[in-house]
């Protein structure tokens, strides 16, 4: 068998032989990801030395067996191999390699190749940005990348993303990750657009963000946006239109089981005036409309080159009259001016404005989502007069006059970029200074007639005009070393970066309107408010950085830097922040079998301190505020108040991080694996601790106590199949513990809900997010009452406060992501699946909707109430003003789990022969469904909920919060 | 220039900008905020923080419209009316430990008192611009108020922690401070009161909207004599000495001729008042106005809160007594059901009227702290307990002469018990709405028998209303809120 074998191969290889004849072999390359020519690839005949380089175009030509094979390969892509078969031209597609390991990779002050790197990172690509609705950078990275979580609070257009990468790390200090634009620090992502950016490199652990010293303990997202590449100009059109829309409706009371529940708490009224029978849902509710246009131009000749962009989006939310509006425009220019330096410049001007809805608060206060919720359908939209509607038994007006009732718009202009000039002073030696600047002007109307809404007409109508100059910038200088010794190879850095922000704010409001036709604050007559205030904060810092390889087997980071913040007094000012971390290319030693699977093993281990500052300015002074203004002689009196209780041994809060990490990849680059474990210590927490309120504050900002986060995370990337049919798979997972190792004792209450209490406790012991209440026990089938078990664990209908426990946890056990991307022929797939697992929801719209204390409608959960004395149910009495029977507990705690279809894309590339005929060089069509299903055992509106926002102690709490909305868009690419 | 000139200007330029990133660019100073190291040099300053601590009357809700449901809605007088089921506990004097306005009141009253310890603290060293005159005046007023707002943390909840610095250190063992027991707040009150008595001017002048605007030392007897009359072993000569010097002020307080004129809106910082909250409407406006009146002076159509007990109406019904009546409660139909006074919409509903204009949540109308014909009432008490009895009554008859009620009769006169009866009731009826209740119910030790005996009918379910009130409901619950923040805290019996 085994002879025959060779025999055969033998025989083969003297045919092959034989049968060489050289011809001229012509092709081009064409870019996968665009469908453009593809300069610079390299085509070689499979064996031989034999080859050549695609030109300008994409194309070329040699002299080559026409029955040879070829291999047609470019960094950064996937190397395809074509056998000819007899035939003398070809066209090749290749594949961008996103694993590829010599894919460049932007870090903090440079960028390193993928094997290179001794950190924890992760990239999110373009290809991820690319046929999704170009609204947020956030929900671009949902799932896409390993120990991000994205937490969206809010389903509405103006709402923003808040990010944890890798847990919580602070209490009173902000955990959202800085955000670094082209080189440039910020805060703000809403009005950043999508499709000017390239990519996306999240540094995760100590020794990867540690570059960014103080700003950099809650992790870094570093953006880059789009260059010219190829020497021929580019045009680019992308256009989609969409519609958005809120995938779940709740089952509410209809008007006669509103009568009837209304009868059962003792209120009657002349039903007769109330005949409707309105769907709130129904109403507010509605088909969102969205649609984007963006245009670019980009290109390289010698010397330059330039990304010009322009482009406009707008999305209309699902919920009446929420909205979103993006004009952005963009110009990245680099020159090379001679052989010693580089210029260049990266800007953005943004005109960014919405229109807010209020949720996340009872209908009492306006809140929308609980409005629709709690509004009986006995009544209608408007009265007889144009007024708003309201609840028969109270002013509560209906929704709609929440969303329509006043005009109110935020419009944010904003100029965000950067100027560089690279010197190389010697050979490997550069100089780099760069001025950055994030400049926005933010604006916000609101106009309430005096005419159609109570509180319109109690106060004769307001106009508010609110402005917030937003003012900073930055310098730093670098310099850089690069050499090679033999084996050797050192990469270091020094540098120096200076921070500043400015904040400039305006409020006035005036009320008393004689009209609705004037709508800015000039036409009344009341002069109500009238102020403005102006604050600074400034940064300044030393960096150095060495990156050692040996013989590409032994790699060594080592970072420093000292940073000191304008938020600490003088003698804590300077926070000193170091890092290492070493890799092993295991794969490289001699020991490993060259021929193995393996094409790369790397073990990486990093430690690092990095620091936050993010607890408000002048943090440590004791500072006196001003207008505690008192009449007194008939004169408004100035008056001042102690604000803050001042410290000044106020200090930098750390955070120790230890990261173990190892990349795997097999078979050909096919398939890759990284897994990262890290623990991370955050000390001398910036802890507003809550004092007595007998001391006469709230609280004190002090540096205590300690919080833990650990986890592991894993990336699996595989290419399954490659040619005509491709298919690569993307899976990442996340696991991440949080604990609150110590906070001297002290227990912090957040997560108010209205006439309840507070749901959410920090407790030393117990992760962040971790609900607090009462345990259920259920209802007294004699009474109807609600009873609850106490601490001894028996039943009691007036639990005592002592009687409360934890309840649950808002922190998933794991969170991951798992995209496939299929391509056959011009036809392309995309199936991206993202969710949460084991995290609890604590759903306060149900104590809003089950409560049954008021007039307020219900869900139609409560038909199930207990009526009379037997009854046997889980819904206690409906009884007038008693919250006995809906305390915080146990009751409305619920499992938030949920998988979802985050993204379904499928796109269709018109063939060549079509797109030339039009004088194109692409074109493509696309339709994206994002959140088509949702598999969930949640019972409200949708899982991805919370109503506190970015708070780090209350999290995930329904109440009555705008929900995620199902997305449909339907675009086209252009290229010319 | 050559590359290399040009490279080290650039880097020397650089090297210079790098080290304007020291120091100095870090030492910023907040813009908009003094800080205290430069808040309180000057008597001005002085002056400000002294004013932040009247403030507090206007930006604390107990002081706006709380202290109405701490003591008259919880009580006999008023029902809560509204939608809010934390003011339903009160109105069914079942107040939760976890009520957020128990939380709030006691948190604002307490950072009142911070404010006014800061003055007292702070007065002593300051030497640029203020005289001796101007010190001891300051001083005074901060004692007076800090006495005034222990007085109501006392008698919301009995013993405190007294506080009398400011906070020197966040350390659990120097904040997280026990209880006092009440004799010892009710002993630092008269402390207070009577080093104020001694530092107030009997007036500032001429202008009477000054003069009711700031503590005097008419308003520190005043409060004096209330204080003694409800600490836990009342001093009723000291009330009477007291309540004799403001009545004998040179301040020269008077009743009004007209009671209507009180609350008219017309008639504020008159010869009665004594102390006031000030107001001048838009944004030194109050919001509580808004929550009483009804749809035809509010404009709104939403149920309003404070509505005025049936017990209360019957009570001046009783008395014939229309003038305080009709200046306490108007009726109107509305679009709304009412528990109590009807389950039908468009019943004639009562309203708290004793203030008159709601202007938009913004209104001018001023709040009595301390009025004389409470003072000409607590003097009657104390004759009373002292066993002058027609003192007493003559004292109780000019408070009723001037609403055209006849003079007590024998029966009332015959005892000191039934003339008790007779001044309980004659406050009620001349003090309703202005935060006098529950403290005249619990001082007369009657609280419990009163409450129980309340006959209201909840119409929804046509069953009369248990109050079922103890002795222990004398007093709120300590908030748990601050029982978390200050485990020392021991909670009230019944809790």
């Amino acid at each position: 068998m085994k002879i025959n074998m060779i025999f055969w191969g033998l025989c083969l290889f003297c045919a092959g032989f034989m049968q060489a004849q050289t011809q001229t072999i012509t092709g081009t390359v064409i870019d996968g990801s665009n469908n453009l020519p593809l300069p610079g690839a390299n085509v070689v005949v499979k064996g031989t030395n034999n080859g050549t380089q695609t030109d300008f175009n994409g194309y070329f030509s040699f002299e080559a067996d026409p029955n040879s094979t070829l291999v047609v390969s470019f960094i950064g892509f996937i190397t395809e191999e074509v056998e000819l078969n007899g035939k003398t031209a070809v066209e090749v597609t290749l594949n961008e390699d996103s694993q590829s390991l010599d894919q460049v990779v932007v870090v903090g002050y440079g960028s390193q190749q993928r094997r290179d790197i001794t950190g924890s990172i992760s990239t999110v690509d373009e290809e991820a940005l690319d046929d999704r609705p170009n609204t947020q950078v956030g929900a671009l990275i949902q799932g896409k990348a390993a120990g991000v979580q994205v937490i969206s609070g809010s389903g509405k257009p103006s709402s923003g993303f808040s990010l944890r990468i890798r847990g919580t790390n602070s209490i009173n200090a902000s955990s959202e990750p800085l955000y670094v634009v082209d080189g440039v620090p910020t805060t703000d992502t809403r009005s950043l657009n999508p499709s000017d950016i390239q990519d996306i490199t999240v540094l995760k652990d100590a020794s990867s963000a540690a570059i960014y010293g103080a700003q950099g303990a809650n992790g870094v997202v570093l953006i880059t946006t789009k260059k010219g590449k190829s020497g021929k100009p580019q045009l680019n059109f992308d256009t989609y239109i969409g519609v958005s829309q809120v995938w779940n409706t709740l089952p509410v009371l209809n008007s006669e089981q509103y009568r009837d529940l209304m009868t059962e708490l003792g209120r009657n009224t002349d039903w007769s005036r109330y005949t409707e029978n309105t769907d709130w849902q129904n109403v507010i509710f509605e088909n969102g409309l969205s649609s984007n246009y963006q245009l670019s131009i980009s290109g390289k000749t010698e010397g330059t080159t330039y990304y010009l962009s322009g482009g406009y989006t707008k999305q209309e939310g699902a919920v009446r009259s929420s909205e979103m509006e993006r004009y952005n425009f963009k110009v990245n220019l680099s020159q090379q001016v001679n052989d010693w330096l580089e210029v260049g410049t990266n800007l953005t001007y943004t005109q960014y404005s919405d229109v807010d809805v209020a949720d996340n608060t009872s209908v009492n206060s306006g809140g929308v989502l609980l409005g629709v919720l709690s509004t009986p359908p006995n009544i209608g939209i408007y009265n007889e007069d144009g007024t708003f509607t309201s609840n028969p038994f109270q002013d509560w007006e209906n929704p709609v006059a929440s969303t329509d009732g006043s005009q109110r718009q935020y419009v944010n202009r904003r100029l965000l970029g950067n100027l560089y000039a690279e010197f190389t002073l010697l050979e490997g030696l550069k100089f780099k200074t760069n001025f950055g600047t994030d400049y926005s002007s933010a604006t916000n109307d609101y106009f309430l007639d005096p005419f159609r809404t109570s509180y319109g007409r109690a106060m004769n109508g307001i106009g508010t005009y609110q402005t917030n100059l937003s003012n900073y910038y930055i310098l730093d200088n670098t310099l850089t070393y690069k050499t090679e010794l033999g084996k050797h190879e050192i990469e270091a850095l020094a540098g120096s970066v200076y921070q500043k922000y400015k904040w400039e704010n305006s409020f006035l409001e005036r009320r008393n309107f004689a009209s609705a036709e004037i709508t800015t604050p000039n036409a009344g007559s009341e002069l109500i408010a009238a102020t403005a205030d102006k604050a600074e904060k400034s940064n300044a810092s030393f960096l150095a950085r060495v990156n050692y390889d040996f013989d590409d087997k032994y790699l060594l980071t080592a970072n420093f830097r000292a940073d000191g913040s304008s938020n600490f007094g003088p003698e804590n000012r300077w926070g000193y922040f170091p890092s290492f971390s070493l890799g092993w290319r295991i794969s490289q030693e001699n020991f490993m079998d060259t021929a193995s699977i393996i094409n790369d093993l790397k073990l990486r281990a990093g430690w690092g301190l990095v620091g936050n500052d993010q607890i408000g300015n002048y943090a440590y002074f004791g500072r006196v505020g001003s207008g505690g203004n008192y009449p007194i002689g008939g004169v408004v009196m100035p008056g001042t108040y102690p604000a803050s209780i001042a410290n000044e041994n106020l200090k930098w809060e750390e955070s120790e991080q230890m990261n173990v990490g190892l990349d795997l990849s097999l078979v050909k680059n096919r398939i890759q694996f990284t897994a990262d474990a890290y623990i991370k210590n955050t000390r001398d927490l910036l802890l507003n601790a809550p004092l007595p309120r007998s001391t006469g504050f709230d609280n004190a900002i002090q540096n205590i106590g300690q919080l833990r986060n650990k986890g592991l995370e894993f990336q699996l990337s595989t290419i399954n199949t490659t040619g005509e049919f491709s298919w690569q798979s993307d899976l990442n997972i996340s696991f991440n513990r949080n604990e609150v190792v110590d906070i001297v004792g002290q227990e912090i209450f957040a997560g108010g809900i209205a006439g309840r209490g507070e749901v959410s406790l920090v407790r030393e012991g117990e992760a962040l997010g971790s609900f607090y209440g009462y345990v259920w026990g259920g209802v007294d089938p004699e009474t109807g009452m609600a009873f609850y078990i106490d601490q001894n664990g028996e039943s009691t209908f007036e639990p005592s406060a002592d009687d409360r426990r934890i309840i649950g946890d808002a922190n998933p056990d794991f969170f991951y992501g798992f995209t496939n991307t299929f391509s056959y022929k011009d036809f392309g797939l995309t199936v991206f699946l993202q969710g949460s697992q084991g995290n609890d929801i604590f759903n306060a719209t149900r104590i809003e909707t089950e409560a049954m204390i008021d007039s307020k409608n219900q869900s139609a959960a409560v038909l199930d109430r207990w009526r009379e004395p037997g009854d046997i149910t889980n819904i206690p009495r409906a009884e007038s003003g008693n919250t006995d029977n809906s305390r915080l507990s146990t009751r409305f705690v619920e499992d938030g789990s949920y998988l979802r279809m985050k993204a379904l894309t499928f796109s269709y590339n018109l063939p060549q022969s079509l797109t030339e005929r039009l004088q194109l060089t692409r074109m493509k069509l696309y339709a994206t469904g994002e959140n088509l299903f949702t598999i969930t055992d949640y019972s409200g509106f949708d899982p991805e909920v919370n109503a506190f926002g970015a708070s780090n102690t209350a999290v995930g709490v329904d109440y009555g919060t705008y929900p995620q909305t199902r997305n449909l868009i339907l675009g086209l690419n252009l290229t010319f | 220039m050559t590359k290399n000139n040009i490279i080290t200007c650039i880097v020397g330029l650089s090297l210079v900008s790098g080290l304007f990133s020291c120091d100095d660019q870090l030492d910023l100073r907040p813009i908009s905020q003094e800080t205290t190291e430069n808040a309180y040099s000057t008597g001005t300053q002085l002056e400000a923080a002294l004013t932040g601590v009247y403030e507090s009357f206007q930006s604390n809700d107990y002081y706006v419209w709380d202290k109405i449901i701490f003591q008259d809605v919880r009580s006999d007088n008023y029902y809560a009316g509204g939608d809010n089921p934390e003011i339903f506990e009160f109105d069914a004097v079942d107040v939760s430990t976890t009520n957020s306005r128990v939380f709030n009141a006691w948190s604002s009253i307490y950072n009142a008192i911070s404010k006014a310890n800061l003055v007292i603290e702070r007065a002593p060293q300051i030497q640029e611009g203020i005289t001796e005159n101007q010190r001891e005046e300051y001083i005074g007023q901060a004692l007076f108020l800090r006495a005034y707002h222990y007085y109501n943390l006392v008698k919301n909840w009995g013993g405190v922690p007294l506080i009398l610095e400011t906070i020197k250190s966040t350390d659990p063992s120097e904040v997280r401070i026990p209880r006092n027991s009440a004799e010892e707040v009710y002993a630092q009150i008269i402390t207070d009161l009577n080093d104020a008595e001694l530092l107030l001017p009997d007036t500032y002048g001429n202008d009477a909207s000054i003069n009711k605007a700031r503590a005097t030392k008419g308003a520190a007897n005043a409060l004096l004599a209330k204080v003694h009359a409800q600490k836990p072993n009342p001093d009723f000569e000291a009330v009477l000495s007291h309540a004799n010097a403001v009545i004998n002020s040179p301040a020269g307080y008077e009743l009004l001729d007209d009671y209507d004129q009180l609350f008219d809106g017309n008639n504020y910082n008159n010869k009665e008042s004594i102390l006031e909250i000030q107001y001048l409407g838009s944004d030194e406006g109050t919001w509580g106005p808004q929550m009483h009146l009804p749809p035809s002076i509010s404009g709104d159509t939403w149920r309003k809160f404070v509505t005025p007990s049936k017990d209360l109406v019957e009570a001046y019904e009783e008395e014939g007594d229309e003038v305080r009546k009709n200046a306490t409660i108007l009726f109107e139909a509305v679009p709304w059901i009412d528990e109590y006074w009807g389950n039908e919409i468009n019943t004639e509903v009562p309203f708290a009227y004793k203030w008159r204009n709601a202007s938009g949540w913004a209104s001018a109308d001023n709040d009595y702290i301390l009025r004389l014909a409470d003072i000409i009432l607590m003097k009657a008490e104390a004759l009373n307990e002292l066993g002058q009895l027609d003192a007493a009554a003559a004292e109780v008859n000019s408070i009723r002469e001037r609403v055209d009620l006849p003079e007590l009769t024998a029966e009332d006169m015959q005892n000191k018990e039934a003339l008790r009866q007779a001044i309980l009731k004659e406050r009620r009826l001349e003090l309703a709405q202005e935060a006098n209740r529950w403290d005249d119910l619990v001082r007369y030790d009657l609280m419990v028998q009163i409450m129980n005996n309340v006959d209201d009918v909840d119409l929804r379910n046509n069953q009369p209303v248990d109050y079922n009130v103890s002795e222990t409901d004398a007093l709120l619950p300590i908030p748990q809120n601050e029982i978390n923040r200050n485990p020392q805290l021991e909670q009230n019996p019944g809790y």
